[in-house]
């Protein structure tokens, strides 16, 4: 009946998604050139940079790098060293900042169409195995992308220049290229993203899955072991050639260390958004190992349970998985929370059966104003002390596990539906 | 405007009347919860085996017997052979050994503590070579007889040579048993080494040795006279600061002529001190330096609060070496007459003490008074302060008093290698009650380390005791065994009940292990419900 309205409004057109890219990055490049102090002060917000994420350290890192001195020396550095390269490539930051800049809005433009290319393939509504009842109701890629786009915690990402906003990239364009059916440039995205944060290789199995669904017909593998097997053979092989080049890069096997060990051994206890810093710089010395493996162990015991359970739905899978890593891994910030908020929207159509949306709202709202004063109370101010911070983030990390849960129900609730058709618009109760 | 009620009436009824069970669940969707609870028990599987790896204790194997047997002086028996030679050119070979074993004879018969031992022997008849080889073969002590008028003996101020002159006639002749010479000769010996015995059998008796091997005879007054002095000695310590102040009450005198004094006075007792300890030397000047007592007599009670410790810059400590401080005041305050000189009765430098005083384990204070308008101390006045601060050196480093220098000091070598062969063992057995009675303490390998050097060089130790060697290896011991009981990672874990782990981990873990334990109960029930139902299928099958 109103077909045609519903594919103007689905698909996006061309001149719709290049005005929108024009007028992210044109509010980006004015808040990097009007503003002056505004990237810099950004840089050094704990909520923003992490040890493997700053910009500030980056910077450290490229200076040793290009004076000839293992990047790695004096403890500052913790990212990825082909980083280094690319960024020396770049005109001196010092001078033509602008380079930088449009570096950094470009990388979200890259995720941003990702994204749109993901919500306009429908994965969200109606997998391979299973269709929702609701697919119809849902928001188009413009949508989406504007609201990554013009997402705050994105601009500030982006501002701060967080190393992050690469992973972020990586990750989107992974998704995307599974579900268009190119397992193999998804898998190469992946280990991309695996190389330089290593904990997005907890979403290989979802991953592989989304890929296995979504092959082409024409050359698809039926055994999913088969699958599995040469797509995580190629995931190990990008990764080894990615480390073979840091190694001629850098000279020495001293990066592992310096980048994913401080990431297993949460060496730099700066404080951050996540749950991690506060809990090890309490923690007696003799238990710390012990710890770090249980939070490590927690972090990655969710993959196969979820994968498991939301079999059909490997899409869904992966934006929980991205929540959770959101909340418990160790040097977590808001660029994380942008991308996870990023893939809400593409459950436009469970929206109707999340019980706490206003309240995640208000917490999230709530926990943004309050986390930077209580920061500041506590650093600058003297007035307050960690605990302050400490209680924010854990609000902060509360606000974020009941978007993951009350998503997790609204998905569970919509493919029982399918089901259980009865039942529809019910009440449930837990027996 | 009725109609949603009746409609949200008629869902509420259906609910109610229609409360039938649940549609069975899907046996693919038990499949699927029983597959996601395991793959969480998993994870915990995986995690075993890190957790007993990251939070067992290591505890470094500690041969505890062994350390226990040091402790309690089972391990070493503390004997101290000092051999003496007896140089008696005068006399016949035959005469001579007759001598010897008669005044062996006396000496064993006086005395009563077993490891203080002196053995004669005969040296052959003197050479410049043959003397000077003997004192490089730890001989502790000559004695040379020269026949002359009379009995009488005399100790050489600059060697340890104990010259003793005899009449011709007191010769033992080969058959007598008994000689008034030779019993003389070992009553020197023995008051020559009474002040040493009394010491280490003091030290010995303060410290864990089984009963039979303490000596007896330690009267009261003689033990309180040596606790006394042990009291105010410095604890050993390879190297000590010597810190020398020149505080003045007023303006002047500014200057002093302290290098070329040390130098003169003080330099050859350091020298001969020097292979038992290391000295660092600093000097410093204070004008307008108030004591801490003002009046202008001092009487005894003044004399421990005179230091003014809270303007006065005497560091504690520098570099880690204990610091003796050696004050000059330069003042006009004096000793008043009531304070007794026998402040310190048995110290050698009663002369002194209208001027001085020693302050035990600290250092010394020396009040002088010169004329107002001198602005230099001379060298020739700092001679009687600097002979002064030397003597209750010796006295601080807890030299013996009696005897000839060469003698005090190789006693002084001897009763700091008892001291810390006895020190070393303590602490052996210390870190060995410590690690039996805290089985929960952490013992790095560093530890056993320690311990295994140290009781190598307490063998050693015991070995070559009473030797320069075996000062040496007792300085090692002492090193290691305090090194390996001070372990900074085994500090930490002193205290660390088991109580703490479970505040540890139930706070923690616990919430995560329900839901595990809830599933992993919920699992085991329906697969025994299964079974149940499955047997039942098949005896109604039989029965049918």
């Amino acid at each position: 009946m109103n077909g045609g309205k519903a594919i103007v409004g689905r698909t996006s057109t061309r001149t719709a998604v290049l005005n929108l890219y024009l007028g992210a990055a044109v509010l980006r490049l004015a808040l990097f050139t009007l503003f002056r102090g505004l990237p810099d002060l950004l840089t050094g917000r704990v909520e923003i940079s992490t040890p493997v994420t700053s910009f500030k350290r980056l910077q450290e890192g490229l200076f040793l790098y290009n004076h000839n001195v293992s990047p790695y020396d004096g403890g500052v550095y913790h990212q990825a060293p082909l980083f280094l390269p690319l960024f020396s490539l770049l005109p001196d930051f010092s001078t033509l900042p602008v380079f930088t800049y449009l570096l950094y809005i470009a990388i979200d433009l890259l995720s941003a169409n990702a994204l749109l290319k993901i919500a306009d393939a429908g994965e969200a509504g109606s997998s391979a195995l299973f269709t929702s009842l609701r697919r119809d109701k849902r928001w188009s890629g413009l949508v989406v992308a504007a609201v990554f786009l013009f997402n705050p915690f994105t601009i500030a990402t982006c501002i701060g220049r967080s190393t992050s906003v690469f992973t972020t990239c990586a990750i989107l364009h992974a998704v995307a290229k599974a579900i268009a059916g190119a397992p193999f440039s998804a898998m190469v995205a992946l280990s991309f993203a695996a190389y330089l944060s290593m904990y997005p290789l907890l979403l290989l199995p979802p991953l592989v899955l989304l890929s296995f669904d979504r092959q082409l017909p024409a050359r698809a593998t039926k055994s999913l072991a088969q699958f599995a097997t040469s797509h995580v053979a190629i995931v190990g092989g990008v990764l080894a050639a990615l480390f073979g080049m840091s190694y001629l890069i850098t000279g020495s096997w001293e990066f592992l260390p310096s980048t994913y060990g401080v990431q297993l051994t949460l060496s730099d206890l700066a404080p951050n958004v996540g749950l991690w810093w506060y809990f090890f710089v309490e923690m007696f010395d003799s238990f710390r190992s012990f710890f770090l493996a249980v939070f490590w162990m927690h972090l990655s015991c969710y993959v196969g349970a979820l994968t498991l359970r939301i079999r059909r739905q490997p899409l869904v899978v992966i934006t929980l998985l991205m929540g959770i890593f959101n909340i418990f891994k160790p040097y977590p910030s808001i660029s994380d929370s942008s991308l996870f908020l990023a893939m809400i929207p593409l459950y436009r159509h469970v929206f109707p059966l999340m019980r706490y949306t206003f309240l995640v709202a208000a917490i999230i709202m709530y926990t943004t104003f309050l986390g930077p004063a209580f920061y500041h109370l506590w650093i600058y101010a003297g007035s307050g002390n960690a605990n302050f911070f400490y209680a924010i983030t854990l609000v902060w990390g509360l606000g974020l596990s009941l978007l993951v849960c009350d998503l997790t129900f609204a998905v569970l609730r919509d493919e029982w539906e399918v089901e259980r058709p009865e039942m529809v618009g019910k009440d449930i109760r837990q027996i | 405007m009725t109609e949603p009620t009746v409609v949200a009436g008629a869902v509420i009824a259906s609910d109610k009347s229609t409360r039938k069970p649940p549609p069975p669940e899907k046996a693919s969707d038990v499949r699927r919860r029983t597959w996601v609870i395991l793959s969480f028990w998993f994870i915990v599987l995986c995690l075993l085996p890190i957790w007993w790896r990251t939070t067992t204790i290591y505890r470094a194997n500690l041969p505890l017997d062994e350390m226990l047997e040091w402790a309690d002086g089972k391990a070493c028996r503390p004997v101290f052979p000092l051999r003496i030679s007896i140089q008696a050119d005068a006399l016949q070979e035959q005469e001579a050994q007759n001598l010897l074993r008669l005044t062996q004879h006396a000496l064993d018969d006086l005395n009563d503590f077993s490891g203080h031992h002196l053995r004669l022997q005969l040296s052959p008849p003197s050479t410049v070579e043959h003397q000077s080889r003997d004192r490089d073969d730890d001989t502790a002590l000559i004695i040379r007889l020269v026949p002359g008028e009379f009995t009488s003996s005399t100790l050489d101020p600059y060697a340890p040579i104990l010259d003793i002159t005899y009449p011709p006639n007191t010769i033992p002749s080969p058959t007598s048993s008994s000689s008034s010479l030779a019993a003389y000769v070992a009553s020197q010996l023995r008051t020559t080494f009474a002040e040493e015995q009394a010491i280490i059998s003091y030290l010995l008796s303060t410290n864990s040795m089984p009963t039979e091997h303490r000596p007896q005879g330690l009267t009261p007054e003689a033990a309180e006279s040596l606790s006394k002095r042990t009291t105010r000695s410095l604890k050993y310590a390879p190297t000590y600061h010597l810190t020398f102040s020149l505080f003045t009450s007023g303006p002047l005198p500014s200057s002093w002529d302290i290098e070329a004094a040390i130098d003169s006075y003080m330099r050859p007792v350091l020298d001969v001190l020097s292979p038992i300890h290391n000295f660092t030397i600093d000097t410093q000047v204070q004008l307008y330096a108030s004591p801490g007592v003002q009046s202008q007599i001092l009487n005894k009670e003044d004399l421990s609060s005179f230091v003014n410790a809270a303007e006065w810059p005497l560091s504690p400590s520098i570099g880690g070496a204990p610091t003796i401080n050696f004050i000059l005041f330069v003042g006009n305050q004096t000793i008043g007459s009531t304070a007794p000189s026998s402040d310190n009765p048995d110290d050698a430098t009663n002369i002194t003490t209208t001027s001085s005083w020693l302050l035990p384990q600290w250092g010394t204070v020396y009040l002088l008074s010169l004329p107002p308008s001198s602005p230099h101390v001379s060298l020739a006045t700092l001679k009687q302060p600097l002979l002064t601060f030397t003597s209750h050196l010796l006295s601080l480093t807890g030299t013996p008093q009696s005897g000839s220098l060469p003698l005090r000091l190789s006693t002084l070598a001897r009763i700091r290698s008892a001291d810390l062969l006895l020190r070393a063992s303590s602490t052996l057995g210390s870190l060995a009650r410590l690690s039996l009675a805290l089985p929960s303490i952490a013992i790095p390998g560093s530890v056993a380390d320690g311990v295994q050097k140290t009781m190598a060089h307490l063998r050693l130790a015991c070995e070559t005791l009473g030797g320069a060697e075996g000062l040496a290896h007792a300085r090692i011991a002492e090193a290691e065994a305090e090194r390996a009981f001070f372990e900074k990672s085994m500090v930490g874990q002193l205290y660390f009940p088991d109580e703490h782990k479970i505040a540890v981990y139930l706070p923690l873990l616990g919430p995560m292990a329900v839901p595990l334990a809830m599933g992993l109960l919920n699992i085991v029930k329906e697969w025994t419900k299964r079974r149940r139902e499955k047997k039942e299928r098949g005896v109604e099958k039989k029965n049918v």
